[in-house]
């Protein structure tokens, strides 16, 4: 084992100064397919304002009606999608790269919905303002994390990544039947609750988003300075203590750092499964295993993902809008099951 | 008696060849031309505990018959049954409590052994179908059914295809892997999900009355019970639980592993699709009257093999064990926060899930049915 | 135990197998000796337990057949050949809290219908299963209770029971240490000597030699040798097997032939 170690930390400064390189490229174009998206979302819409109308808006012209809905409706749905695939994107790759577990995602683990059932306990028990929604929806998903963390550290389940997702969505169904418990308990908290529970970006106010901003600030600054030694710890928490980081340290940061992202996103937009999925997994396709260079690339990729599938959306089932939360399951669950196929296993 | 034994020895020695340990043996002669011994093994243990779940299923029936808005004593009760008793309270048992007793009986106890096979199927007590989507494709398919997607298909066909559409699905996917381990069961899960999402779907896409008509079928409840899906679900038991029967020797069988059950004589190929087959049958069934109470699919089975002896698989104990869940739970459903009602689909939830975590996280966990 | 006046005979006729599109056993054409032990040895991979899992009709051949009483066994009713032919897979796995005599009674299912359960020829086998793997004391006890050779000997005694003349054992001494392994072979000779053709794949050759009456050794999916081991094992067999040089001595007891100075294969001389 000490000699295993030692082989691995001789040929590990080759990569540990590499800068993070071949990432820009990537990072600018999917970028630029943000601000596509972004544009389309501002464009396009299930009522009667059209491309034509919005573009006059953009201008500088367009006449009320075209004003208030790009203004005051698409344009901060926009910013929110964005916010939102930002913080979904990276807390699924933070949280594989501590579990080390592709399929460790903050929907299917029930850290979202530890942050859903949060809030509509929150709202159950009278809380209305935007801020303190928030603050609960992040210790729901605080207390997510930790059963999540407890779980990995319970032997024989943290190494097998199957099991460690059907216990996450036996967790997630609980406690989704608790909050539709409650639901049962107050028809007004029920009301407001209801399309919320589902996920969805429509109706959000640009209030919302600077509820939560504060909180995503911090986690990024978490994210920039755990980064290196979560690369580290990548190759396993020996290895990664033997390169003279702590873990541990390691662990609680990113635990808190994925606590304030979901918390966040779920605040805003009610929880939204397999967007934590299929982000980091579209980007370590695109910038291979290293969680730094993946984590540059979940930047832009969740925006993408969620901005996009907020448009289809609405135009999809146009005049009525569809969940943002069923469309990113219909991307996801393929995404699911060609993780879980592409692990090799013996079989006989 | 003595002559008789000197006629034929032979015979005599087949009655009484001694049982083995934990079982009682019927053995008796065939009445066919040539003399043939027929004997026939039931194990102690699942006698008593069949009997035992019997006893207790009939105890709750009567006390879910009794309990409600109105509560009846035991002895009103007993008249009402009869026949007698007061007008009120006969329509509120015959009319009301009864017909919805009848579905809890036959749902549970198709749930159940539709989960029963499913986990003998896969060798994994998780795999029931409503862990791995089968109750979501074929509640999918029901909602559509229900807020008229161009088809004028009853629910219970509509669910039927939706069951075996998941089942299609998630099979396929899991080829190459094989229907062992968890990963058949996550890309049930993934199956799953879409299902619900194209629920969701379908029920954004409609008005609100019509969603309000479809809501059972997403959350599991006996409120709504169409009557045509009950009298096809009594059929569909019925041939279920012949078919479950005629299945349980192979099935005892297929909880080895394959190259074992394959050298004693089973045509794995085969079987799996005759037991796939049924389950999916009971389930499409089972939802089209209650909706997706998958979790008695968990928890009847596990009930019935912690009961039962462990030498075959437990189909009647199952059948019992997810009829008596389906009873309680609906009764506490009815009762605890009365006058809400809470959905059976949610108690069982409740109930299962914690139970579903510790099978997961259990320390040495074993999995093997 | 003599009551096998019919030795079955198990013969593969240009036999291919393959998993998918690679092929692993080669057009191979080979008999069994009646009422006696072969084993099957050769290096990683050789296809040692495809061609096991071929005579088993567990694979499909690509090509060729299996012939059992020269009667192709593709064509056999499963249960037809489960009384013939019974067989031990490897990493064999019981469902929880049976007993040994529960394991065993398991074996009779080929010969048993759903109003034949348990007829006096039924308790007959078991008992003798019992009795022939040496487990009479053990038959309450829970299979996840007992040690690895007891828990592989019932294993083996559900086959017994199950009374066919062929008998394939995948690797039965595999995770065992050796006083377990000498349990399990001792009970193969035994049943060899009651008239049974056994069959058994093994990766150490030495158990091969001193245990079988008639060694195959495979290499790429093909026969490379078939006969008595003292007369087909030398050491250019060895060293074509395994890539390993070694000095062939005969153990003075028991004539097998057994491996000594065993060092890697000098590439000059392979």
């Amino acid at each position: 084992m000490r000699i295993a170690l030692m082989r691995i930390a001789e040929c590990l400064p080759a990569w540990r100064w590499r800068r993070p390189q071949g990432v820009a490229r990537p990072f600018i174009v999917l970028s630029l397919l943000v601000l596509l998206a972004g544009l389309a979302s501002v464009l396009l819409g299930a009522g009667e304002v059209g491309p034509g109308r919005a573009i006059a808006v953009l201008l500088g012209g367009g006449d009320a009606e075209a004003r208030f809905v790009v203004g005051s409706l698409r344009l901060p749905r926009t910013l929110i999608g964005i916010a939102v695939g930002v913080a979904l994107g990276v807390s699924g790759a933070l949280l594989q790269a501590m579990t080390r577990n592709p399929l460790a995602e903050p929907g299917l683990l029930g850290v979202s919905a530890g942050s859903a059932f949060a809030v509509a306990l929150a709202l159950l028990l009278g809380a209305s303002a935007a801020t303190l929604r928030v603050s609960a929806a992040q210790l729901g998903a605080l207390v997510g994390c930790l059963c999540v963390l407890s779980v990995v550290r319970m032997r024989g389940v943290g190494s097998d990544p199957i099991r460690l997702v059907l216990a996450g969505a036996a967790f997630s169904a609980l406690l989704a039947s608790f909050t539709s418990l409650l639901l049962l308990f107050d028809q007004r908290a029920a009301d407001e609750i209801r399309f919320w529970v589902i996920g969805s970006l429509s109706g959000r106010r640009i209030d919302d988003l600077i509820a939560v901003l504060p909180s995503l600030l911090v986690a990024g600054v978490i994210v920039l300075a755990i980064a290196r030694p979560l690369a580290a710890l990548a190759l396993g928490e020996r290895v990664a203590s033997g390169l003279g980081h702590r873990p541990a340290r390691v662990r609680l940061l990113v635990i808190l750092a994925v606590s304030l992202l979901v918390g966040a996103a779920t605040a805003i937009a009610g929880p939204i499964a397999f967007v934590g999925l299929v982000v980091p997994f579209a980007a370590r396709a695109l910038a291979g295993p290293d969680i730094r260079r993946a984590l540059w690339l979940c930047v832009p990729l969740g925006p993408l993902m969620v901005v996009s599938a907020d448009v289809l959306s609405r135009l999809l089932v146009a005049p009525s809008e569809m969940p943002l939360g069923v469309l990113t399951a219909i991307c996801g669950a393929p995404v699911l099951v060609a993780v879980v196929r592409a692990r090799r296993m013996p079989t006989l | 008696m003595h002559d008789r034994t000197l006629d034929i020895p032979q015979l005599s020695d087949e009655v009484r060849v001694p049982a083995p340990p934990g079982s009682w043996r019927l053995a008796w002669r065939w009445p066919v031309a040539e003399p043939r011994w027929a004997s026939v093994l039931v194990e102690r243990r699942s006698v008593i505990a069949n009997l035992l779940l019997t006893v207790v299923l009939l105890l709750s029936s009567l006390m879910y018959l009794a309990v409600g808005s109105v509560v009846l004593g035991p002895l009103e009760l007993l008249a009402v049954l009869r026949g007698e008793g007061d007008m009120v309270a006969a329509f509120m048992v015959h009319e009301l409590r009864l017909p919805r007793l009848t579905a809890a009986w036959l749902t549970g106890a198709a749930f159940a052994v539709a989960g029963c096979l499913m986990q003998t199927l896969a060798r994994n007590r998780l795999a029931t179908p409503g862990i791995i989507g089968i109750d979501n494709g074929a509640t999918a398919f029901a909602v559509a059914s229900v807020v008229g997607i161009s088809v004028s298909l009853a629910p219970p066909a509509m669910a039927l295809m939706g069951a075996a559409t998941a089942a299609a699905i998630t099979f396929g996917l899991a080829v190459g892997g094989g229907t062992r381990g968890y990963r058949f069961i996550v890309a049930g899960i993934g199956v799953g999900a879409v299902f619900g999402a194209i629920t969701q779907l379908l029920l954004a896409r409609v008005g609100i009355d019509t969603a309000n008509a479809a809501y059972p079928w997403t959350i599991g409840t006996l409120n709504a019970r169409p009557a045509n899906a009950m009298v096809v679900l009594a059929v569909g038991l019925a041939i279920g639980l012949l078919l479950a029967m005629w299945l349980s020797r192979s099935l005892s069988l297929m909880r080895f592993s394959d190259a074992v059950a394959q050298g004693l004589g089973i045509v794995i190929q085969r079987r799996r699709w005759q037991v796939l087959t049924v389950s999916v049958l009971l389930t499409g069934l089972a939802v089209a009257v209650a909706g997706p109470v998958g979790m008695v699919g968990l928890i009847g089975p596990e009930i019935a093999r912690s009961l039962s002896s462990r030498r075959g698989v437990p189909i009647i104990g199952s059948a019992l064990a997810g009829a008596l869940v389906m009873v309680l739970s609906d009764l506490v459903g009815r009762v605890l926060l009365a006058p809400i009602e809470l959905p059976v689909g949610i108690v069982t939830a409740v109930v299962g899930g914690p139970w579903l975590l510790w099978i997961l996280l259990r320390p040495a966990s074993r999995n093997l049915v | 135990m003599n009551h096998y006046a019919n030795l079955a005979e198990l013969e593969a006729r240009a036999l291919s197998l393959a998993y998918g599109r690679t092929p692993v056993i080669d057009t191979l054409d080979m008999t069994l000796p009646p009422g006696r032990v072969t084993a099957i040895v050769g290096p990683n991979g050789c296809g040692k337990s495809t061609l096991l899992a071929g005579l088993a009709r567990l694979h499909v051949p690509g090509a060729g057949s299996v012939l059992l009483n020269g009667d192709d066994i593709q064509r056999l009713p499963a249960r037809t050949l489960a009384r013939q032919l019974a067989l031990l897979p490897q990493q064999a796995s019981a469902p929880e809290g049976l007993t040994v005599m529960d394991l065993i009674r398991f074996g009779r299912q080929p010969h048993q219908g759903w109003l034949s359960q348990w007829s006096a020829d039924d308790r007959q086998a078991v008992h003798d299963a019992l009795a022939a793997a040496d487990l009479e004391d053990l038959a309450e006890r829970p299979l996840d209770a007992l040690s690895g050779g007891q828990r592989q000997r019932a294993w083996i005694a559900m086959t017994i029971a199950q009374q066919t003349p062929l008998l394939l054992l995948d690797e039965p001494t595999s995770a065992l240490d050796l006083g377990h392994q000498i349990e399990v072979f001792e009970l193969v000779r035994r049943l060899a000597g009651g008239g049974r053709t056994v069959v058994m794949v093994l990766h150490d050759l030495s158990s091969a030699c001193r245990y079988a009456d008639h060694l195959l050794a495979l290499q790429g999916g093909r026969i490379v040798a078939a006969g008595p081991p003292n007369q087909v094992v030398t050491t250019d067999l060895v060293r074509h097997l395994y890539g390993i040089d070694c000095t062939l001595i005969i153990d003075p007891d028991t004539g097998a032939p057994l491996l000594g100075n065993i060092r890697r294969a000098h590439p000059s001389s392979a």
